[in-house]
């Protein structure tokens, strides 16, 4: 340590301890406190500036009824919450998000436990099975959104190829334009990617399991589903409740892959509350009403992280 | 030690789907990456029936890829840095240095993680244009750093912060008994165990930061300075030709985070429990 030998700054600016713990302790708070502000400020103005300002000023255009162009921003109150309230589109969206944010949860972590279940031996080509089950999460939702595009593909895509060499040609169809399908479509691919980050975290959980409590159970006569319900599921409950949260928290702010499959389309069909959002503030240049949509993003969101952060609390 | 969850037979057949279903995506884009443009049009989805390495110069030059791929280098590696350097002060500073009201501050960089991407994207908008940076890299970087892909400061903060508290106090005492200032217990004990939690980090903002999306959307109009989602979108929307480009530009942005993956693994893995414990 170069302390001792330091030089005359260093022994200058440590704290003197001749006198007493209180001058002493005052001296060193002193000392730290400046390095503190030092080192916080940086960080946290970066922070202020791009983060903290635009949520207020969100807030606060929520009650305008801004274009992004006039010089003033008139208030209107809660208007743009009342005409939301009424708003067609709005509660479709709001109901795709509902939708997406319950199947989009349960089902990759479904496919990614029983997934993790099945690789769990550890067992010949574990590796294999452990990358390419987590590949698709790797993947940008641009690119899951593309390729399964071209898996839609109404002429060539391998899903009307299938069914029509089976002879299922009636049930064949554009799924990405079929307003009954397009949601579902694209959520399909989005559980498709999820799944592989869900397999991931329950695939390392499951190494914790103690072998000894299922081996116990198969004496005893336990099935496979008595035996991953009773026994093993139990054992990763944090880790699945953790995933679970992840997963569902962002079902509200879902964007990227909705966008890029169908923009939201066809009409409405598929669309949802952060695609209403930016096609209202960016499209149709209404700023105001568009804040207030990105307010509901937020409360849901909020809400749904606490709910869950509760029920995670009192589990344990 | 064989797990008899299931019946072998049971099991092999399950895993069979699960590989099919999860492999196909994967196979069909590098298939298509790798088709004769002539192809593309008579067999577009066949799996593999011509292979060429010409789409990939193709998507590169013609298709502006490599333009695309340089954009992301250059605001992934400043947003990492920026990121790792401001998180690395700040969560030190919170979880060691004294300073009165600090659990305030930090409540408040949390209240940052919760809050999603939407509750900013407007005003953020008129306030990049306002600076005149609209369509310049700092229009991707700065609200990253502030924590627009939810993997900025704010997540970097709570990490460090949680990483420096479990480190042991005695080594910081040990150097300020022998007279070392402030900052030379930082600067010469603190930082230098710092790897692991940094790692940590990094791989989170990394991953977060070359896959974004909806930032350069909407902050970098057009395809200049254009960053690779984005501009894989701005390629392959409303296009029905010319998909093998499409194909190769995705292999072209994938490529490099798999690798990063394949490498860094446990490092992944890490952070994405402890990112997720937001």
């Amino acid at each position: 340590m170069q302390t001792r030998t330091g030089d005359d700054a260093t022994r200058a600016a440590a704290p003197r301890q001749k006198q007493g713990a209180t001058g002493h302790e005052s001296a060193l708070r002193r000392q730290q406190m400046k390095y503190a502000i030092l080192f916080i400020a940086p960080g946290l103005a970066v922070y202020l500036v791009f983060m903290v300002y635009p949520f207020l000023n969100t807030a606060y255009l929520s009650l305008t009824n801004w274009n992004g162009v006039a010089e003033t921003k008139d208030f209107v109150g809660l208007a743009n919450y009342t005409r939301m309230l009424g708003d067609g589109i709005a509660w479709k969206a709001f109901s795709n998000n509902v939708i997406w944010v319950i199947l989009g949860t349960v089902a990759p972590v479904a496919v990614g436990l029983f997934e993790a279940l099945l690789v769990w031996s550890g067992a010949r080509g574990s590796l294999f099975f452990r990358t390419l089950f987590f590949l698709p999460f790797v993947l940008p939702l641009v690119v899951v959104g593309i390729v399964w595009q071209w898996i839609y593909n109404p002429l060539f895509g391998v899903i009307n190829e299938v069914l029509d060499s089976v002879g299922l040609e009636g049930l064949s169809r554009g799924w990405l334009a079929d307003p009954h399908t397009a949601l579902y479509a694209v959520l399909i691919a989005a559980i498709w990617g999820a799944s592989g980050f869900c397999f991931l975290i329950l695939h390392a959980s499951l190494q914790n399991v103690d072998m000894s409590t299922v081996e116990a159970s198969m004496i005893d006569g336990a099935n496979w589903f008595q035996r991953a319900w009773r026994i093993i599921i139990p054992q990763i409950a944090p880790q699945l409740t953790m995933v679970t949260t992840v997963t569902l928290i962002g079902g509200f702010s879902v964007f990227d892959i909705v966008f890029v499959m169908t923009g939201a389309g066809p009409g409405h069909a598929s669309e949802v509350l952060s695609t209403y959002t930016y096609k209202t503030a960016f499209q149709q240049n209404e700023a105001g009403y568009g804040s207030a949509l990105a307010m509901l993003i937020t409360v849901l969101s909020l809400v749904s992280t606490v709910i869950f952060v509760r029920l995670r609390e009192r589990q344990r | 030690m064989t797990n008899r969850l299931f019946g072998s037979f049971a099991r092999y057949l399950a895993l069979g789907f699960f590989v099919a279903i999860v492999a196909y995506p994967l196979l069909l884009i590098v298939s298509t990456s790798v088709k004769d443009p002539l192809d593309v049009t008579a067999n577009p989805f066949t799996l593999f029936s011509s292979v060429s390495l010409q789409n990939f110069v193709d998507a590169w030059t013609l298709g502006g890829f490599g333009g695309y791929f340089w954009n992301t280098v250059l605001i992934t590696t400043l947003t990492l840095v920026g990121t790792v350097v401001l998180s690395v002060l700040a969560g030190y500073a919170l979880a060691r240095l004294y300073l009165p009201g600090k659990n305030i501050i930090f409540l408040l960089f949390i209240l940052g993680l919760m809050i999603p991407f939407f509750a900013m994207m407007i005003p953020l908008f008129y306030e990049l244009k306002a600076m005149n940076l609209l369509g310049t890299h700092a229009a991707v970087i700065l609200p990253a750093l502030a924590g627009a892909t939810g993997f900025g400061v704010p997540l970097g903060v709570f990490l460090m912060r949680a990483f420096y508290m479990d480190l042991p106090e005695e080594l910081a005492d040990a150097a300020r008994v022998d007279g070392a200032g402030e900052f030379q217990v930082f600067w010469r004990i603190m930082l230098p165990l710092s790897g692991p939690g940094v790692a940590v980090l990094a791989v989170l903002v990394f991953f977060q930061t070359w896959n974004v999306f909806i930032l350069p959307l909407l902050y970098l109009p057009g395809s200049e300075n254009q960053m690779l989602a984005t501009g894989l979108y701005l390629f392959a929307s409303g296009r029905t030709a010319e998909i093998e480009l499409a194909a190769a530009g995705s292999l072209i942005m994938v490529l490099p985070v798999v690798i990063f993956f394949l490498i860094f693994q446990r490092q992944f893995i890490r952070g994405l429990t402890a990112g997720a414990f937001k």
